[in-house]
């Protein structure tokens, strides 16, 4: 059985200069039930607002995966925020 | 998707062997060897560079890698894989990347192995940051491909 909370606790990284504007590399963030990537993403931005500026210019994974901003979350997600890679 | 065994891919913390791994990958039912050895340049957009410094996600940076590898086999007939990146920091002219592919002829070897590296540049979430005289930058880079559904991604284990 699913439990009844309302509420569902992920794990949330942030990379490259999205880590400097955070702070730190990781959190665990409470979200409401059924908020999804980009719910978790403007929440992130109302703590640190330097991070809005880069929506448009970043990718999310979750559980290590890419995955798109309407990505439901469950409890013990992992889910990163990834600045254009340039790893070579 | 599984690669097979006989393949190295690897994220590191120190140099790069680049002796080792063409050994490696080099076998008596093989005609030809490509490799791509990426090195840290002393120049970047008309700046002189002090050093760089690559971080990763790192289990999902293996995977990537891994997943390329896999690519690779189901796409050329080659026959085995060394690719690496060293995180951390690197100086000038040290290796950053290296990337090995055997095959029995060249042009499979050849298609392979910039297939690897075009890949790695693409989807593999490593970022470089860029040390100056007067400063640092995180470098530009590519944004990796992202699926439109929502289905693709998986419940946490």
């Amino acid at each position: 059985m699913p439990s009844v909370s309302q509420s569902v606790r992920v794990k949330v990284l942030f990379f490259g200069r999205l880590k400097d504007i955070a702070g730190s590399p990781q959190e665990s963030i409470e979200l409401p039930a059924q908020a999804n990537i980009e719910s978790l993403f403007a929440y992130c931005a109302t703590r640190y607002p330097e991070l809005r500026q880069y929506r448009s210019s970043l990718v999310a994974s979750c559980n290590q995966e890419f995955a798109s901003w309407n990505t439901v979350l469950h409890a013990g997600d992992e889910v990163a925020f990834l600045p254009p890679v340039s790893g070579g | 998707m599984a690669i097979p065994s006989t393949d190295i891919t690897l994220l590191v913390h120190e140099p790069i062997d680049p002796v080792a791994l063409a050994a490696y990958v080099r076998a008596h039912e093989d005609g030809a060897i490509v490799i791509f050895d990426g090195f840290v340049r002393d120049h970047s957009k008309n700046r002189r560079t002090l050093y760089l410094e690559y971080e990763a996600y790192e289990p999902m940076a293996l995977a990537k890698i891994q997943e390329i590898a896999a690519h690779l086999h189901q796409q050329f007939s080659i026959d085995r894989v060394a690719m690496v990146h060293r995180l951390g920091r690197l100086e000038i002219g040290e290796t950053s990347v290296y990337i090995a592919v055997s095959a029995a002829h060249r042009a499979a070897a050849f298609d392979a192995c910039r297939y690897a590296i075009d890949s790695l540049k693409r989807t593999v979430p490593i970022w470089k940051k860029e040390h100056f005289e007067d400063g640092s930058v995180w470098a530009d880079g590519e944004l990796p491909p992202v699926p439109s559904a929502t289905s693709a991604a998986k419940p946490a284990s």
